[in-house]
């Protein structure tokens, strides 16, 4: 059988996308709330 | 009759009479059906082949759309005319508002179902005569289904502001096995076979019907609060 | 904060699994390589029924004792939830398109696992849309216990549905009987989901509470 490598990176780097990018989006939400209350 | 029950009678009683004296609901939902019809004869073609084989699942698309209408109203009529704080300050237990309305809601699935059945064999030529026991009972299991999520949804979605949108989105993932269930029963139903053949489809309903119904009245009174 | 340690430890699992899944683990006899997408697409969909019973927990538990806490737990555990469902679907997909030729068959794994999905969006879209606190709670812990008593229901009547509409043809995307190599990737990958989900949860508890300080 063909070796589907492509689509086996696909499949990882879809999921590296989605998942990295929660990350960040936890991150960058939890550094705004944590500056927020420095702030006050 | 017990306080419980008389409570819910009086919630579909209450419902069943406002709709007898205004007909606004159930006649728009009939004469929805109607357009429902053309709208799947002109989807689909006139290859009349094409529309009987695909004809329990049409059944069912036209009861579901219908539901989405009717059943996101189930709470509208205490909404709009300011009876919502009457519902919540209801004394004892709250359930039995969610099974009058519910009880409400299979009365009003019922005759738009009914209604659709004349209209699919008067259009297209069909005869359900022979199949008629079999498929109430598949109706019937079906129905509760689709009514005990649409009213727990419909009390929900109704205190929400984009309540026509939130409806569909939570009522259409959850309906998915009473769909797959009752289309296949119909189906059996309709090739003439006995209800025997349907049976484990017809269990799967049974079950399905008393988990929602069960969740419905254990979770209501907490969708009901002020 | 244990959230940081639990990020760092997810990091090093994860690498792990990765070299473990592309490197450890045997090319496999009948599937290929392909298969190894596996080692992605089961510890996701294992994570994503954690996930999802931790809703149930939270919407349970907020229900019965109305502490903002376990709203908290329900949110946090379903938006990872959602996207560890989501990973699992289109891994599935791509997993499929060379092993069946096309991007969706509507085999019954990935259909039940598509239809997890729009429940828990919805959920997620539900919690979107109510702004009071209490109310927005108690409305998706509902929601929630609804979508998880369904959930054997769906698997039931999809699968059953799958039956009839086609013979069952090759089983869906599993690993074959279990040589070790293929098991040890498969643990080290699915430890590294899971820690991966708690750094998620963590952080997002962490998150909720700072957003609505006076909730208790």
């Amino acid at each position: 059988m063909r070796d589907n490598w492509g689509y086996v990176f696909a499949a990882y780097a879809v999921a590296a996308v989605v998942l990295a990018g929660y990350w960040r989006h936890l991150a960058r939400r939890a550094k705004v709330l944590t500056g927020r209350e420095g702030a006050r | 009759m017990s306080t419980y029950a008389r409570r819910a009678w009086m919630i579909l009683w209450k419902d069943v009479l406002t709709e007898r004296r205004s007909k606004e609901s159930l006649n728009a939902l009939v004469f929805f059906s109607l357009l429902l019809l053309f709208i799947f004869q002109f989807a689909l073609g006139p290859d009349r082949a094409r529309v009987e084989a695909a004809l329990p699942g049409l059944l069912w698309l036209g009861f579901i759309l219908a539901g989405l209408l009717g059943l996101g109203r189930t709470f509208l009529i205490e909404r709009e005319n300011e009876c919502w704080e009457g519902l919540v300050l209801t004394p004892g237990d709250k359930s039995a508002i969610y099974l009058g309305k519910l009880a409400g809601n299979v009365l009003v699935m019922a005759v738009v179902e009914a209604a659709l059945l004349v209209l699919f064999a008067v259009f297209f030529g069909l005869d359900f005569t022979a199949a008629l026991p079999q498929l109430a009972i598949v109706l019937t299991l079906g129905t509760l289904g689709l009514s005990a999520l649409g009213t727990l949804f419909g009390a929900i979605a109704a205190q929400v502001r984009a309540r026509e949108l939130l409806f569909p989105v939570l009522l259409l993932p959850a309906v998915v096995p009473v769909l797959l269930g009752s289309v296949s029963a119909t189906q059996t139903v309709l090739l003439g076979q006995p209800l025997g053949e349907a049976a484990p489809w017809l269990k799967l309903l049974a079950a399905a019907d008393l988990i929602y119904l069960v969740v419905g009245i254990l979770t209501f009174e907490f969708v009901l609060e002020g | 904060m244990a959230a940081r340690a639990l990020g760092w430890l997810a990091i090093v699992a994860l690498v792990g699994g990765l070299g473990a899944a592309l490197g450890y683990a045997p090319r496999e006899a009948v599937q290929g390589n392909v298969q190894r997408i596996m080692y992605l697409h089961v510890p996701a969909v294992l994570t994503a029924y954690l996930a999802f019973g931790l809703v149930v927990v939270g919407s349970v538990g907020y229900l019965l004792t109305r502490r903002p806490g376990w709203d908290r737990m329900a949110l946090a555990a379903a938006e990872p939830g959602v996207l560890f469902t989501g990973v699992t679907i289109v891994s599935g997909s791509i997993w499929g398109k060379p092993t069946w030729g096309t991007w969706w068959t509507w085999d019954a794994r990935l259909t039940s696992t598509a239809v997890l999905f729009l429940v828990y969006v919805g959920y997620l879209l539900l919690r979107g849309m109510v702004e009071e606190p209490d109310r927005r709670a108690r409305y998706a812990a509902v929601v929630g216990i609804l979508g998880a008593a369904n959930i054997p229901i769906v698997h039931f009547s999809v699968k059953w549905w799958r039956a009839l509409h086609q013979p069952s043809s090759i089983l869906g995307p599993e690993p074959s009987p279990v040589a070790a190599p293929i098991m040890v990737a498969l643990l080290v990958n699915w430890v590294a989901f899971t820690l991966l989900f708690a750094y998620f949860f963590a952080k997002r508890i962490e998150i909720a509470r700072l957003e609505e300080p006076h909730a208790g």
